[in-house]
């Protein structure tokens, strides 16, 4: 049997999001490759440990400085509007709530660790995302908020100084815009890894949307490449 | 033939990742230039109508003068320096929708009501300095001049194989924004724009000109140096 899983609208913010964080990610490491380090002139900077390292080229975009400047200024529209609408959406729909953490959260959190450890035989009783699932979900956007916070403190440092004195300067802000990137990114990968790895049939609910729940990872008590194919022993107790 | 939906994924997937990877470390594709286009010039009128005259540059406590660390640059393949004896005497021409033409001295600038600013530099390419810049307020010279209202943009040239930027009229009247003879206590050196130059924490650092010859009041935009090379003509912070 098959359910709607994600309506239209999240699943459409979904991809727009990703291609617009991408060509962020990708346009604004060719501008931090500019000027490679976080130190203010004849300064040095105490926390970031590759200081003049230059991301390799080939994981930029836009090709030269301007181009790179050209792309993020106009995508980051797109990121901006995207993630409100698919925020007011949630909120409007009552989706937040799946992903708001419940009470008990750290306690299901655990849980789900200690059974992607073998410590634990059976996958915990989830509703629509396990505890893991909903905490990053919950915490990307606060993320998000801090990188668009970050990035117009160091846009506009001298305009809406006091946004950038929130953060500590325009070095500290341009630092906290890097590092807030690279939690979006690491973020970014571990899901990407966890649907491959797990839930490989949440693609497909990502897309057109359906999704059987028989294929759940709760359902095939699943552990990353363990148990990728549907519970056929299930189905068949059924038919018996 | 049909395709059932495992290959439908297999395909798409592969075409977009090879879309994907094929515009990496590009400038990307060529039909977004006017979407890019348009965007700029939507951000301009955006960071037009946010900039205040009350907003100032200030320094972080604590920071130190950058100094000799200031990188300097030109365009020139060699420092511009001002020859008296091929060029003549140096001055500074103010000029285009103004009342009163005004050609100054250098020792003419520096009688002139001086200014200390200690303010931030903020380059295009993502690193600030502290500097201490020493001239005269383009506010005092537009007054001295007798800008006209419908001068809405000036012009900065110098000797610098041509080297200009185009500004918008609020950006130069802001109160931080110099003509700047000294830097960090002494007077400015060949390396940093001698003998006078524009300095303002208003504008990102190549839209401040060096080495000055002419400030022209225009009714229009004149493009600039690097704006005409790609980089945004507004360059404003």
């Amino acid at each position: 049997m098959t359910a709607k899983r994600h309506h239209w609208i999240v699943r459409l913010t979904h991809w727009i999001n990703f291609v617009a964080l991408t060509i962020m990610v990708g346009s604004g490491l060719r501008i931090f490759n500019a000027y490679p380090r976080f130190a203010r002139r004849g300064e040095t900077f105490c926390c970031y440990p590759w200081e003049g390292t230059p991301i390799p080229p080939k994981l930029t975009f836009g090709g030269w400085l301007g181009g790179a400047r050209h792309w993020h200024f106009a995508m980051m529209w797109v990121l901006v509007v995207n993630g409100l609408v698919y925020l007011g959406f949630i909120y409007l729909h009552g989706e937040w709530r799946d992903l708001v953490p419940r009470r008990g959260y750290l306690r299901d959190a655990w849980e789900m660790i200690r059974f992607y450890l073998f410590v634990r035989r059976d996958h915990p009783v989830q509703g629509k995302h396990n505890a893991l699932q909903r905490g990053t979900y919950f915490v990307f956007p606060w993320v998000g908020l801090l990188a668009v916070l970050t990035g117009i403190a160091i846009w506009k440092p001298v305009q809406l100084a006091p946004l950038a004195d929130l953060f500590g300067g325009y070095v500290w802000a341009r630092y906290w815009h890097f590092v807030s990137m690279m939690l979006l990114v690491l973020l970014s990968f571990v899901h990407i890894f966890m649907v491959f790895a797990v839930d490989p049939y949440s693609i497909r609910s990502m897309i057109t949307g359906g999704y059987n729940p028989d294929n759940s990872p709760e359902a095939r008590n699943a552990r990353p490449f363990w148990h990728i194919l549907p519970n056929r022993s299930r189905k068949s107790e059924a038919e018996s | 033939m049909t395709i059932d939906r495992r290959r439908f994924i297999t395909i798409t997937g592969s075409a977009v990742s090879a879309a994907i990877l094929a515009s990496c470390n590009s400038r990307g594709p060529k039909a977004a230039e006017k979407l890019l286009k348009y965007a700029e010039r939507k951000n301009e009128s955006l960071e037009r109508s946010l900039f205040r005259h009350t907003a100032m540059d200030e320094t972080i406590s604590g920071s130190r003068l950058a100094g000799n660390a200031l990188p300097s640059y030109f365009v020139s393949r060699t420092v511009p320096v001002w020859s008296e004896e091929t060029m003549g005497p140096w001055s500074l021409e103010i000029g285009g929708m103004v009342d009163r033409p005004l050609k100054l001295s250098l020792q003419n600038l520096i009688d002139l009501p001086r200014v200390h600013h200690r303010v931030n530099h903020y380059c295009v390419e993502g690193w600030t300095a502290v500097e201490q810049w020493t001239g005269v307020s383009m506010r005092e010279l537009a007054r001295l001049v007798g800008a006209h209202r419908e001068a809405r943009y000036v012009d900065f040239e110098s000797f610098d194989d041509g080297y200009h930027e185009s500004w918008d009229i609020e950006s130069a009247m802001h109160p931080q924004t110099v003509i700047a003879y000294g830097l960090d206590g002494h007077m400015l050196g060949p390396a940093h724009g001698a003998p006078a130059r524009l300095y303002s924490p208003v504008k990102l650092g190549y839209k401040n000109t060096k080495y000055l010859t002419r400030i022209m009041f225009l009714p229009q935009k004149n493009g600039g140096y690097w704006s005409d090379r790609g980089y945004e003509w507004y360059g404003g912070v």
